[in-house]
Formats: structure tokens, sequence, C-alpha cells
């Protein structure tokens, strides 16, 4: 965790509460914030305002991309796809804490104008001011050295190349390769070129890529999540609400916090392990700094 | 300038509408086309007429062809002269062509050698009207053709923009947005056969050299269905030839003097002799006649040549390569080849609309007699589950129109394996895109983890596909997303029996949404984990991986067997 942040944190707990302090100071890890509640644009708020408020993210002026995971033509009660009202909260801040455009996308599994549609993101960003809903460009990839351990380079889309800041928002679901799919796995989505290839080493092809591009924060949405049949679902007895929404900014503590909702270790995951052992964060979970909102 | 007659206005609007239509043609954020360029197919006498012949049964989705066809006998040709937009397109360029004389070989009966063999092979199961048909001609050439080079050119100028630009072109965006989601296509598509459309297109735009509407006098198949109805037209253009003393009709009408006697089959009601008329004569008026002007026409010698040349031509182009065959994918619905081939105009429609670019014409997989006909393409484009766009636009219903819950179910073919390709099998090395893509909520493609050795001789769990094949509809996503290069590890067959996969037996939305969020939750949280579980690590020989699928089909029942619906 960087210093700064850290002291931010520690201040603002010092302002809310006088015995978080204690804790904090105690704990060297990074923090991951639990915010759990019915009112899923107040649970975001909530996960949000306890890492320190948005703009502790962004600055007057900045290009945000918030990346959901809109890749299914389900249905937002279908689970495949990273609940809008989560997304469009997320927006907001990120507006409200100053930010100048908001992009929001997706390279999408199904056809990109039913995804964007279905997943009910068109109607839960409609008439914002300064945020744009616009379909993946294929001349927008651009070839990136990633001097990875799989990938040496890729193509990657440049408006998340370069956002100020790059908000990840995953839904957490169920994946029949990696067990679950979170965080570091939504970064798929702005991979150009034949992706599905990477499946082969998909553990440190991920790595490669989240090393490269950096979320500045994790939002992962376990408002309800795809308990089998992931990524894509489509049946809602695969649909588990959890009313949960966790935030960090260490990708590698969000995504081993959200694993133990699916009732695995994080260790178990193979993509998690990776991106850990490469510096990319913190798995263990005693390590990590719990905090509920 | 002049001002436009009535008639001119009506073309000009029935294009205009022809063209918002095709242009609308498309997915725009709604899972309904309300109208569709199949309104013109539909009333289209020479589709019902082929249909009627091939399938010998109507369809109440023809009715505007019908009542086309009453009006026809009523008033003439008004069709060819006031909405044919093929025709509007000749009228607009004919102005700037030269003429020289007509040619000879085209009159006469030659028409008739065209529309009798079509309809005749038709009645012999072979329903090529459509190959012909203005209409049909007119979609393709700007479906296969016209539209996709529009589309990549305008496009392609956007991306060069950006090379050129970079980042600053997000300026331009909003124009260029109401460009891209009013005019252009979604999806550059190139499709094979656009020469020969656009060749049909631009020789019959070439005839014009010879003189005014040549295609719609000489040889347009529903121009003749037309004729023969307009002969029995009371309503008729007098004098019926030219006056002694003036042959201004002759030249300012475009079809009907190329003798002194006005040709009642092909006068296009334009109503320019009116307008040409300096002595006041040229007139139209109700005058029901007992007797025809000119005997019997298409004569019996032509009538019995061309049924026999049908009969004849149906036996041509039947001959279908087997290796051709197993990958002739109909659109969803379709469920017997046979009857999909009397039914299809090959106007070119759910092509246009296809979501993923899927659907493509046949060349020869269909025999020749398929030439047009459609067929998905698996590699280029996948069949979307949750889309019933082509049933909506068939005007024939060749391509039935589904809900979407059987839609779902409809088998369009079905996934195999090829295991000297798919990677974990051929590389050993895991991949499950085809998993992760299949639409099916039970999936199609499960995989059982196997212990083996990677081909360096180490260790490794690996993912192997298996198809089941009870729920595969042959959606294709598979083939489409494999990462192989060139061939596809999974592919799509064809198959006979095209019997709907059973309902899904899983909630989905559309079953659910009476239920309350909590109360679903309820119920599915505690049997979940264990179904998970077993499903992975089961070996699906043992039964066990197709048990787990049986299983969630017990618990579901109570949602009844419709619960997809």
């Amino acid at each position: 965790m960087r210093r700064r942040a850290f002291l931010k944190l520690m201040g603002l707990a010092a302002l809310f509460h006088q015995w978080l302090l204690r804790n904090v100071a105690a704990a060297e890890g990074p923090v991951v914030v639990v915010a759990s509640g019915k009112d899923h644009a107040q649970i975001t708020r909530n996960a949000i305002a306890a890492l320190g408020g948005m703009q502790r993210f962004v600055k007057s002026g900045d290009v945000v991309v918030v990346k959901p995971n809109m890749g299914w033509d389900r249905s937002p009660e279908q689970a495949a796809n990273t609940n809008p009202v989560v997304v469009r909260t997320v927006v907001e801040e990120a507006l409200k804490a100053g930010a100048r455009k908001v992009k929001v996308f997706d390279r999408t599994c199904n056809d990109d104008r039913r995804c964007y549609v279905n997943s009910g993101m068109v109607a839960a960003l409609k008439g914002m001011k300064n945020v744009e809903l616009k379909y993946i460009e294929n001349e927008r990839f651009k070839k990136v050295d990633l001097k990875g351990k799989v990938l040496d380079e890729w193509e990657l889309y440049d408006e998340a190349l370069n956002a100020d800041v790059f908000i990840n928002v995953p839904v957490a679901k169920h994946h029949q390769l990696t067990k679950v799919t979170l965080g570091l796995k939504n970064v798929m989505g702005v991979m150009g070129g034949k992706r599905g290839a990477i499946h082969k080493k998909i553990d440190e092809a991920l790595t490669d890529v989240n090393r490269v591009l950096k979320s500045h924060l994790v939002l992962v949405d376990a408002t309800r999540v795809l308990v089998a049949h992931g990524p894509q679902g489509g049946s809602l007895e695969d649909v588990k609400y959890l009313h949960k929404v966790i935030a960090s900014t260490d990708i590698v503590a969000a995504d081993a916090y959200a694993t133990t909702l699916f009732g695995h270790r994080p260790d178990e995951i193979a993509v998690t392990v990776a991106a850990h052992r490469r510096g990319l964060g913190e798995m263990d979970l005693k390590k990590i700094r719990i905090v509920k909102a | 300038m002049k001002r436009p007659s009535t008639a001119r206005l009506s073309q000009w609007l029935f294009l205009l509408i022809f063209v918002v239509l095709f242009v609308k043609t498309e997915y725009r954020g709604s899972d309904t086309i309300s109208a569709a360029i199949n309104s013109f197919f539909r009333a289209d006498p020479l589709v019902l007429a082929s249909y009627l012949a091939a399938n010998r049964s109507f369809t109440w989705l023809l009715f505007p062809a019908l009542l086309m066809l009453g009006f026809t006998l009523l008033l003439g040709r008004f069709f060819c002269g006031w909405i044919c937009p093929l025709g509007t397109v000749l009228d607009l360029v004919t102005g700037r062509i030269r003429k020289t004389v007509p040619l000879s070989f085209l009159k006469g009966n030659l028409k008739y050698y065209l529309l009798l063999p079509l309809l005749s092979a038709a009645l012999f199961q072979v329903n090529l009207a459509g190959i012909l048909d203005p209409l049909a001609i007119l979609v393709r050439a700007l479906t296969f053709f016209l539209y996709p080079l529009f589309g990549n050119t305008l496009r392609g100028g956007w991306v060069g923009l950006y090379r050129l630009i970079g980042e600053h072109r997000d300026l331009l965006e909003p124009g260029f947005n109401v460009v891209r989601s009013n005019l252009l296509p979604f999806r550059e598509t190139f499709y094979p056969l656009a020469f020969l459309s656009a060749l049909l297109f631009f020789g019959i735009l070439f005839l014009e050299r010879y003189e005014t509407r040549n295609w719609c006098r000489n040889l347009c198949p529903l121009g003749t269905v037309l004729g023969i109805f307009s002969r029995f037209s009371p309503f008729k253009r007098l004098p019926g030839r030219l006056c002694g003393d003036c042959s201004n009709c002759r030249s300012v009408c475009p079809t009907s003097f190329e003798r002194d006697e006005l040709l009642q089959e092909e006068c296009v009601l334009c109503l320019e002799c009116l307008k040409g008329c300096e002595k006041g004569r040229a007139r139209f008026a109700w005058k029901p006649s007992a007797t025809l002007s000119a005997g019997f026409v298409p004569q019996r010698r032509v009538l019995l040549g061309g049924m026999v040349s049908g009969f004849l031509l149906s036996g041509l182009f039947r001959f279908r390569r087997p290796e051709a065959e197993a990958r002739l994918l109909r659109p969803p619905g379709v469920r017997s080849e046979d009857e999909f081939l009397k039914k299809c105009v090959r106007c070119g429609e759910c092509l246009k609309v296809c979501l993923t670019g899927a659907l493509y014409p046949a060349i020869d997989q269909a025999g020749i007699e398929g030439v047009y006909t459609p067929v998905v393409t698996p590699r280029l484009g996948y069949c979307e589950f949750n889309c019933t766009l082509c049933g909506q636009v068939c005007p024939t219903a060749a391509i039935p129109s589904l809900p979407v819950a059987e839609k779902r179910r409809a088998v369009i073919g079905k996934a195999v394996l090829d295991k000297n390709h798919c990677l974990p099998f051929a590389r050993r090395s895991n991949c499950i895109v085809c998993e992760e893509h299949c639409p099916i909520p039970q999936k199609a493609i499960r995989s059982e983890i196997v212990e083996a050795l990677d081909l360096e001789g180490k260790p490794v769990r690996l993912q192997q596909p298996y198809v089941v094949e009870e729920l595969c509809n042959g959606c294709g996503i598979c083939e489409n997303v494999c990462p192989l290069e060139g061939k596809s590890g999974i592919e799509v067959f064809a198959v006979k029996d095209r019997t709907p996969l059973k309902p899904f037996a899983v909630a989905t939305p559309e079953a659910r949404r009476s239920d309350s969020e909590a109360g679903a939750f309820e119920e599915t949280e505690g049997r979940r984990e264990s179904k998970v579980r077993g499903g992975e690590k089961k070996h699906p020989k043992e039964g066990g991986a197709l048990k787990a699928g049986g299983a969630a089909q017990d618990t579901a029942d109570p949602y009844g067997s419709d619960a997809y619906r």
C-alpha cells in the first residue's frame, strides 16, 4: 500500500471511528472493504467512501475508464454481467469527484449491441452527461510490449491505456477454467486479438496484462453472483444473492477476498496465485485488513 | 422545373420507403423489427404465385400480394409505374442513357418463356422465382454488394481518420454516431455472389441502352404476371391506338407503344401520355370489354412449351455434393430442407438482418437449385441465442417466426469435436473457450478433468470438452470462437432430425419475473454447492455429468415443463 494512501486512510478512519485507527495502524497489509446491504447503490458508495472516497483516485479534469463486465447477452438478474446499478453509482461518484469524462466499455463475447442493451448498461447510463458508453472500435487496439512471462506483446485498448484512472468493476462469478472470474480476469475485456488463445496459460497471461494495465481501484460486484455454469450462466438457479460490494486498491487482495465467497481459498485460484507471486498484490487473507462498511 | 406527376411522386415515396425499410432491417436495440422490407415481398404476386405452385397451400403472410393482384385486375400494372423500386431506379437513370434500337430477340414470347418455366418448375418443387424477382434482385444487389461497400468505405474513412489524428477524432464522434447508428450496417460483411448480384442489377440498367424500361416490358417475370392480369382490367387508356395525325404518345410512353396499337398489358399507368397530349384526346376511363384485344396470350404453344421447360428445369440442378451438404446449416426453426426450398424467396432479408453475420447465400451447398438461399456459416458468425430477427423478416415464413423461447431450442445442427485439432486433445493444453461461450444454461459443451502428461512429459490437469448432443442447438458459437486459426476444433454439422430441444428445465428471468428475489435466492442456495462439485469432477462415461444435468431438470420441474416461456 502506498504511504500516502495509507496515511489518508488512517486520517479518515480516525475521523469516523476512533477504534479503527488502532486496528489499521496495527496491520501493514492492504485494505479490502466489504460493504453489505440490499441497497446496491448505497453499498457501492459506502465501499468507495471507506477507501477514502472517490476523490482519492479521481482528480478534477481526469478521464476515467470504468470497466464493467458486460460481455454476455444476459439480463441483470442472470448475473453474468456487472450489476448496472453498481456501475452507475461508480460513474456518478467519478463525476462528482470531478472527472472530465467517464468512459464505459467492454469487448463483448456476444453481439455488442445486445450485450450493451440487455446487460442493462444502456438504460442505467442513459442521459448522463460526460459519460460515454461506446462499442469497442477495433482500430483502437494498440500493440503493447508486455515483456511478460507468456505474452511478449498483445493488443490492448487505447482508451484503457490512456485513461487517467482505470476503475475495474468485475462481477464475481464462477468460471469453468479459472474457477472464479474477478478483477484480474475482467481485464481481458480490453484485450484485442484472439484472446481465447491465452486460456492455455491463463494465470501467467493475465498477470502479464495486469502488470502493464494497472487498476487504480477495484470494485467487485458481488451483489448477486453466478455459482455455476459460469461465466455465462443463464439459469436463475445458478444465481445467488450476496448483496456485497468489495473494494480495494489492491487487485489481488480484492480477488482473494471475493474468492472466499465461493467457498474457495485464494491459493486454489491459479490466476490469483500467479499475480501474487509476481508482486501484483497480497493474497494472504491474514495480511489483508478487511473493513466492513 | 416541371412539377413532377403524381405517379412520379408516388414512385419516389415508395423508393424512399423501400430504402428506409432496407436500412431499418437491422438490430437497433430492440428484439423486434416492426416493419421490414418484407412488406414489399409480401405484396409481391410473383412470390405468391410461386409459393402457391410449390407449396399448394396459401399463407396469410402473402395476403397483401393477393390484394395487389385484385387491384391489378381492376386497374392494370400500376405497381410497375407507381410502386416498384426497381422501376423507379430505371426511370431515374434512363434519361441519361442514350438509346440505340430495341433488341429484337427480347421481343415476342421471351418473357413468357422466363415466367412459365419458373412457375412450372415450382409445381415440381423447385421454386426459383426469387432469382428473377425484381424486388429480390434489387435487395440482393443492395445487401450483397452496394451496402457493404458503402458501409466499408465510410467506416474505412473513419478508421483512417483515427490513424491520422488519433484521439482527436472523438470531437467528430457525435456527427459520425448519427450516421453510424442510423445508416451504416453494424458489421461489414462481404458476401459471396456479390458479383453475380451486382451483375444482374447492372445488367438490367445496361439494358436501358436499347429502350426505356427494357427489363420491365420484355423480361420481368413479376411484370409479366401483372401484365396477364392487367389484360382484364376495365380501366383503359383511350384511344387505344396512336392517332393518325399525331404520334406523340410513342415518344412519351415508356412501355406500351411499340406498335401503333397500345399494349394494354405493358401499360404501367404512368400517365405521361396525358401530359404529352397536345390535343387533349388521351384519357383514362372505365371501359369494360367482353373480348380480349389480342387473342389468348400466352399462346397455347408457349404455355405448353413453358410448362415442359419448367419440368425439365426442375431436374437440371438437383445434384448435391454430400460433403457440402454436411455443412448445409439452415437458419433456426427450419425443420425440413424440402419445405424450406419451396418457400424461400432468396430475397436476402435474413442475411441482411442477421445480427452476427452468420447467414451467407449458398453457392452450391444446396445444389445449384439452392443458390442464394441462406446458410449459417459458423466460422464467420454464429446464431445469437436470444435473437429471433431472421424469422421476423422472412416474407414467406420459410424461416418461421418463433418466440424467443422456442427459437433457443430450435436445432440448426449438432456440434462435433475434432480431437485432432482441439487444443486439450491435440496439444494437451487447456482452453474451454467453446464451453465458456455455449449459451445453453446447462451447457451443451462440458468438460471432464483428466490427469495427463503434456507433450513435454510433465503432468498436467486438462479440461477436455465433450458435447452433450441432446442439449446442442447447433448455434455455432463454439465453432466461431474456437481460438485455433483456420479450421476450428469444433464444428457444427447438419442433421436431418431437427426436433427442437426439450424445454430447458431451468428458471429464467422470463419464468421467474413474478417471483421475489429473496425467495429465489433461498430456494437455490442450499442445493447449489453439491451440484457444482458433482458436475466438475465426475467422468461423463460414468454418467455423472449427464446425471447432473438430469438432476437439474428434476429439481426444477415444479416450474413446469414450459417454464422457459
